[in-house]
């Protein structure tokens, strides 16, 4: 896809009541698009980092470097909803620890003014440019679709009824899609918080070990829109559809301490205590390049390694 | 056993079995924001425990009145990361001051588990090394082995955690050595860590005591195979993983379809690595053991029941992966052989093919033997059903199209089996992927075939196949396969077109050929050309813009497509000047983008050595043949 492009953005969160009672020092500073991790023991032994956009959000709105809820908005949400009226599908992934302040980014405090994330303010802005458009030949339609994925299975959170989860499948001309989502047309604004606050609701209580629901499913929003144009001299009817793909990932922190079976395979020279993952490691091994002979003439003997993709990972895969 | 009184020692057995409920029970319990709640509390008791044995032992130690020798020498211990056999002196195992070792060690070992647990490495590794010196004073016996066992799998988690992994291997391979003594020695059902600290009444059976220890031993196995592969011995780990699934049969310790499709996986290993006699046992021992999960629920039970639905699912899809794994078998041994026999335009070579089946005759013997020591899965039941299985298809590299047909078969019958459940409504992908294997089962196929007609109907099989997939296939979604595919169909008409023209060739007795080969020929040549440019149109904007610069993953193959083109425009047949002369035209065009590109993008002309060397040259010579037609032509007029 012509200009198919990553950006990675930084956002370091104000203080809360536990870290403030801590005495907390903050150890990130920022300045332009780079994050510096400053190391309190040892001044030289800073390291910087650059991103797309580095925002500091750590003191308040007084201050004149903060970056706030408009600000990130502005800078990304804008340039996803372009590319969304291009014909693109555009998706966006937000990453970090559990109470990092990933839910405040990507969906804000709906009642207080200024405060809104980036999901409801592209959803108002999409609206907006619909509303104002002049053109009679286009029309556009918008429907949305929310599911939940926890530990691999897919919720449909517009459907909670519906038991049981959910399969993902791939179609040949549709592509990959899970069977049976809800996918609801919208017209307002108003439609998809209605929507977005039911499908919140629904999202997975507590089992045992796990407090936050939030904490330990991924939640996918996608807003499907569809833009036709009716050429009056050909009578033809033209359409694009993209796919905005809002993505609230789980907590980044280490799966273990969940106590849900974790069978991720540790990284680097750990090892894996379990025997469930005995599988994974022998996967590895035979996915593993041999030695020092790499014969490039000689095509590798390839074999099939029982495996599937995290559902999250397929379903995007479009995206990635 | 002890002199403690009865109640006390009572006490001690509550306190540890407490402990147990705590660390493997209560502490699933514990909330997000105290997560190791019952751990603290399970460790405060052990050491409760512990301070009461020391001081017990105290006592105990007046009582003796020095029965041992004063202060004991330091047993010759295995030191750990050296195989030794200095087994034997200090304290014997079962006498009461070894079990005194023994308990007081198994406090220290728990106690170390505990900090692990709640991530507290350098007090867990303290703990697990006082265990260690206390065993350190005692020689192995059945009393003490199973902890000897277990604190050095812990101690090699721990270094492994820190990236020491040589340490880790250290500990692992001594416990290795010990369990392997041991079992030489002695071998009798070893003391359970969970009964130092029981009562006489619940004593495991000598059948629990052993599944326990044997167990504890596979994860050594285990461990020890993730420490090689993360030492990049992957042979050693992939040895390692086959003892662990082997110990996992004998010992009854498995889920079938778990336990099958792990076994299929190492059998892709084995195959990656050349190695067809294993991997022919791996899936043979996979698809037997699968068998043990038992019968797929039918449709209607699946629509009634959720947990029926979703056992169903599960079922139908691993064994449908254990097929494709077979698939790739039947496919590398197949695709192995044919470059033993390939001369170097790519025929099979008769001198090498007799070679080979005079050396194979003492092979076969080696096979027997290789057998016998290589590691055999299964138990009573299944020995049988697994070597039945093994003997459907060979593992040697077949040397002719019979036996080479032989394993076709049974690869295309695991095509058949591997789409009925992966089906192009549901798993386009995966069901793509086994059609290529298809593909390539027949391409393998027909290098054995000596008879160039029936060759050819091979390939087109191949093309039937694909053909239709191409064009019914999402574009934007499905990009990568649908480049993959016309690669694939234009190299196969390519191929079916060669053939055309050798046979012709060998009928005729003259150069010429007759109007209905000529069609023939033309139509598998333009199908090819259709399909390499397919290829190339796909690289290009959604506006059909050419892209300026070609991404490392598709630029070989775009430049040869290019040069594949250019070279088919070149070698269609046609009567009339002016077709030939537009054939030509395409032909030199596309020879000049091969050779421009290579100029304004020098890392490319690495890739594409021998094409854009042709390349070059035919740019040179094909606007001189251009020229002299237009000549003809004008000169016709």
């Amino acid at each position: 896809m012509a200009g198919a492009s990553v950006k990675v953005a930084v956002r370091v969160r104000p203080f809360n009541s536990r870290e403030i009672g801590k005495e907390s020092k903050c150890i990130i500073q920022m300045s332009g698009n780079t994050t510096t991790i400053i190391n309190p023991k040892q001044a030289k032994d800073n390291k910087s980092f650059n991103f797309d956009y580095s925002y500091w959000s750590h003191t308040t709105p007084e201050d004149v470097n903060y970056a706030s809820q408009m600000r990130v908005y502005k800078d990304i949400g804008e340039e996803m909803l372009l590319h969304a009226f291009e014909g693109y599908n555009v998706c966006i992934f937000a990453y970090g620890q559990t109470g990092a302040g990933k839910s405040y980014t990507m969906m804000g405090k709906q009642d207080v003014k200024d405060q809104q994330g980036i999901i409801p303010l592209l959803c108002e802005d999409l609206f907006t440019k619909i509303s104002d458009n002049t053109d009679n030949s286009m029309s556009y339609s918008v429907e949305v679709s929310y599911m939940e994925i926890y530990c691999e299975r897919v919720r449909d959170l517009l459907n909670p009824k519906n038991k049981g989860h959910l399969r993902v499948r791939e179609h040949p001309l549709m592509g990959p899609y899970v069977e049976d989502l809800s996918k609801l047309a919208v017209t307002s604004y108003n439609d998809i918080q209605d929507l977005m606050d039911s499908g919140n609701k629904a999202r997975t209580v507590a089992a045992t070990n796990m407090n936050e629901t939030s904490s330990r499913s991924h939640a996918v929003f996608n807003i499907i829109f569809t833009q036709k144009r009716h050429d009056a001299e050909t009578d033809n009817t033209s359409e694009k559809v993209s796919k905005i793909s809002l993505v609230d990932l789980a907590g980044s922190e280490r799966a273990d301490s969940t106590g849900a079976k974790g069978t991720r395979l540790k990284e680097g020279a750990n090892i894996n205590k379990s025997l469930t993952t005995l599988g994974k490691v022998i996967s590895a091994l035979a996915e593993m390049d041999s030695g020092p002979n790499k014969n490039k003439k000689k095509k590798k003997a390839e074999g099939f390694i029982p495996y599937r993709d995290s559902v999250l990972t397929w379903l995007l895969r479009e995206n990635l | 056993m002890a002199s403690l009184s009865s109640d006390e020692w009572r006490a001690i057995c509550d306190k540890f079995t407490n402990a147990q409920n705590l660390t493997e029970v209560e502490s699933r319990n514990d909330p997000e924001n105290d997560p190791f709640r019952s751990k603290y509390k399970a460790r405060e008791l052990l050491r409760e425990i512990y301070c009461s044995l020391k001081s017990f032992e105290v006592s105990e130690g007046e009582e003796d009145g020095g029965g041992e020798s004063g202060d004991p020498r330091p047993a010759e211990q295995p030191v750990d990361g050296q195989r030794e056999d200095g087994f034997g002196q200090g304290f014997s195992g079962d006498s009461p001051a070894g079990l005194r070792a023994a308990k007081l060690g198994a406090v220290e070992y728990y106690l170390g588990v505990n900090h692990v647990d709640t991530e507290e490495l350098s007090a867990g590794q303290e703990h697990l090394m006082n265990c260690m010196k206390l065993l350190g004073r005692c020689s192995v016996s059945s009393e003490n082995v199973s902890l000897f066992i277990h604190v050095r799998n812990q101690l090699g988690i721990l270094w492994a955690g820190r990236d020491e992994t040589e340490t880790a291997q250290g500990f692992l391979e001594t416990a290795e050595s010990i369990y392997q003594h041991y079992m030489k020695e002695d071998g009798s059902p070893p003391t359970d860590m969970t009964e130092y600290f029981t009562t006489e009444e619940k004593l495991l059976t000598h059948q629990e005591r052993t599944k326990r220890f044997e167990l504890a031993y596979t994860h050594t196995m285990y461990y020890l195979a993730q420490v090689y592969k993360n030492l990049g011995q992957t042979e050693r780990a992939a040895t390692y993983c086959h003892s662990t699934l082997q110990r996992q049969l004998q010992l009854n310790q498995f889920n079938p379809m778990e336990w099958a499709l792990n076994a299929a996986t190492l059998s892709q290993y084995y195959i990656t690595k050349g190695r067809y006699m294993e991997g022919r046992h791996c899936l043979s021992a996979a698809t037997v053991i699968s068998g043990l999960a038992g019968e797929v629920p039918s449709e209607a039970a699946a629509q009634e029941s959720e947990t029926e639905n979703e056992r169903r699912e599960q079922l139908r899809q691993k064994r449908a992966e254990i097929a494709r794994c077979w698939i790739k078998y039947c496919l590398n041994l197949l695709q192995d052989a044919k470059k033993l026999l390939e001369d170097n335009i790519g025929e099979l070579d008769t001198d090498r093919q007799d070679e080979l089946k005079r050396a194979r005759r003492g092979e076969e013997e080696e096979e027997e033997k290789g057998r016998k020591s290589a590691l055999l899965f299964g138990s009573e039941d299944t020995f049988d059903s697994i070597a039945s299985l093994e003997e459907k298809v060979r593992c040697l590299f077949p040397l002719d199209f019979t036996e080479a047909r032989a394993v076709f078969l049974v690869g295309q019958n695991y095509v058949t089996q591997a789409k009925e459940y992966f089906q192009m409504d549901g798993y386009v992908t995966d069901h793509i992927e086994i059609l290529q294997d298809h593909s390539a089962l027949f391409r393998a196929l027909a290098f054995f075939e000596e008879d160039l007609e029936r060759r050819c109907k091979m390939h087109k099989r191949r093309v039937d196949m694909l053909e239709p997939i191409c064009t019914d296939l999402n574009a934007q979604y499905y990009l990568m396969i649908r480049r993959q595919l016309m690669f694939e169909l234009a190299e196969t008409y390519s191929e079916m077109m060669d053939l055309k023209l050798t046979l012709a060739n060998r009928q005729a007795d003259t150069q010429s050929l007759d109007s209905h080969t000529i069609k023939k020929f033309n139509h598998l040549c333009s199908a090819s050309a259709k399909y390499f440019q397919m290829f190339l149109d796909s690289l290009c904007s959604p506006e059909g813009k050419v892209p300026e610069h070609l991404e490392e993953e598709v630029l070989r193959p775009a430049l040869v497509a290019r040069f594949r083109v250019a070279r088919l425009h070149s070698r269609l047949i046609s009567s009339s000047p002016s077709v030939q002369l537009d054939n030509l035209n395409r032909s030199l065009e596309n020879y000049k983008y091969v050779v421009q590109y290579c100029e304004t993008h020098p890392e490319a002309a690495t890739t594409v050595e021998t094409e854009l060397e042709l390349s070059k040259e035919m740019v040179g010579l094909l606007p001189l043949k251009i020229n002299r037609l237009k000549a003809r032509m004008a000169a016709n007029n």
